[in-house]
């Protein structure tokens, strides 16, 4: 395929989006809501998948290690030696997903009790040495929040651990939310591309229809199928493409302000940073622009080509 | 050239058949008049012929080629070696003389040089190369169907098939046409032609093949239209 062939369909293709000025407009503009809708679902998700992230990445497991204070029966009301809690901290590094064990003893948690509360002090060194009522406490980081359930499991069944804790009910909801907002993002997502095809296959249709005496003529003469078919693909990688500009533009233009709004208000929420997404945001949407209006294209010259 | 063997076409949701067992052998190099009554079947014929439409059963055989066969890629460039005309010559009236015969050597890809020499050429033998820049739609209907003989033959086509070119014309221009087609005859093209315009059958006196409800019925040498007009 030659280059000047490439240029007469790109100046066919502009011609024809000129042509049809009013449609064409009507057609990128809707295209350019589409999207900004679809720009704005991706933000969302991405947002709530962050949030999801470092929730995720906050859920920690807690044991409780058996004390001769204990009632639990395992624990036989005696403490444990140095020995037993080197055993278990080792058992538990050794179990698969888990990131990071870090292990607190009730000595260590009385003093950091009296340095949260001065005023307290005098009456708390009263629990000190044997008299501690507190538990040794081991805090378990695991690799993936879907793992968690079953490193605990494993946790609690070691001798010498009284109990573990680690927020069943909240790693439920975090884990069914996750999936909810993956699914509904994706479903979402999939109506919005499917909107798109119909809204700039429509306006294609009607500029083929406008060159249907052209296009026959051209079919007589020996023109092939993708000569026939080019300057109309490209003009529907226009369109789809311009359409992703206006839609880029408008969201790159809200996100930047909105963010830091937010950020600002809510300050536990992670909110993502407008420069780490937004180049890779504007760059997909012209792609897929680009790609859903040669799809689209392609699709509503099927039928004029088949003899 | 042209060979139909046992050729049978039928259109969906039509009883008859458009052509029933046609045979036909046609040689390079001849002129062709195919005639018979409207809805005899000569615009199936020659819709199979550049594959317009696909036969039913039967064989379309062009300088060897099985058209039907064809594949679909393929189809473009048999298209390339066969002019066709139109009784309504199928021009792009908001373009210039120039370009509607040009168009047919752009949209498949013919340098630019190549253009500019073989359309002139092309436009001097219909007798318009002084209306080049003329649009199509202010030309009179004589002219326009020239423009189209010039497109069809702008590619040196080795077969011009034309559908009741002259239809829509006066007599004069009638024979104006016909002597073009005789002429590219002349320089090589075999030539079909679909035509009522009786007059001019009996004095060209060329192979005459009639066609009534699809079926060949009349095939002679130096024949006459044969049909009251």
């Amino acid at each position: 395929m030659s280059l000047r062939g490439w240029v007469t369909a790109l100046r066919d293709a502009l011609r024809n989006t000129a042509r049809g000025n009013v449609m064409s407009l009507a057609s990128m503009l809707s295209v350019a809501v589409t999207l900004l809708v679809l720009a704005v679902v991706v933000l969302l998700a991405v947002n709530l998948e962050e949030m999801a992230a470092t929730a995720e990445s906050q859920v920690e497991i807690k044991g409780y290690l058996c004390t001769a204070r204990r009632e639990e029966v395992k624990c036989g009301q005696r403490d444990l030696t140095e020995q037993e809690i080197e055993a278990i901290l080792a058992g538990i590094r050794g179990l698969p997903d888990v990131e990071t064990v870090t292990f607190l003893s009730r000595h260590e948690a009385l003093e950091e009790m009296k340095r949260a509360d001065p005023a307290q002090a005098e009456i708390l060194s009263g629990y000190e040495g044997d008299e501690n009522p507190l538990s040794d406490e081991v805090y378990v980081k695991v690799s993936d929040v879907e793992r968690v359930a079953k490193v605990a499991e494993q946790i609690q069944a070691m001798r010498g651990v009284a109990k573990v804790d680690y927020g069943k009910e909240i790693v439920a909801d975090l884990l069914a939310f996750t999936r909810a907002v993956r699914i509904g993002g994706l479903g979402l997502v999939l109506l919005l591309l499917f909107a798109t095809v119909l809204t700039l296959s429509n306006t294609i249709r009607l500029s083929v229809y406008a060159r249907r005496r052209e296009i026959s003529i051209m079919k007589l003469v020996g023109a092939t199928d993708w000569y026939i078919r080019r300057p109309f693909v490209l003009e529907g990688m226009l369109l789809g493409a311009l359409g992703a500009a206006v839609a880029s533009g408008v969201v790159a233009w809200g996100y930047i302000r909105l963010a830091p709004a937010i950020q600002e208000s809510v300050p536990f929420l992670p909110v993502v940073r407008p420069e780490l997404i937004l180049t890779d945001l504007t760059l997909a949407l012209l792609g897929l622009g680009a790609v859903l209006g040669a799809v689209a294209s392609f699709f509503s010259l099927r039928r004029f080509l088949n003899v | 050239m042209i060979q139909l063997i046992n050729v049978t076409k039928v259109y969906p949701h039509m009883k008859a058949p458009s052509l029933d067992g046609v045979n036909l052998r046609v040689e390079r190099g001849e002129f062709v008049f195919l005639v018979g009554p409207s809805g005899a079947g000569k615009s199936t014929l020659m819709k199979l012929l550049y594959r317009e439409e696909l036969p039913t059963s039967g064989q379309v055989i062009l300088d060897g080629k099985d058209v039907a066969r064809l594949p679909r890629r393929a189809v473009p460039y048999l298209r390339r070696s066969i002019g066709v005309i139109f009784q309504d010559f199928k021009l792009l009236p908001e373009r210039t003389v120039f370009q509607n015969v040009a168009f047919a050597l752009e949209c498949t890809d013919v340098p630019r040089r190549e253009i500019a020499r073989r359309v002139p050429a092309a436009l001097e033998l219909v007798g318009l190369r002084h209306k080049s820049r003329a649009l199509a739609a202010e030309l009179s209907g004589g002219e326009q169907q020239r423009v189209a003989v010039a497109r069809a033959i702008v590619r040196n086509p080795v077969l011009v098939i034309a559908d009741e070119p002259t239809g829509n014309l006066d007599p004069e221009n009638t024979w104006t046409i016909m002597n073009l087609l005789n002429q590219i005859n002349q320089m090589g093209a075999t030539v079909v032609v679909a035509t009522h315009a009786a007059e001019i059958v009996d004095s060209m006196k060329k192979r005459v093949i009639a066609l009534e409800r699809g079926r060949v019925v009349r095939d002679e040498n130096r024949g006459t239209y044969g049909y009251e007009s």
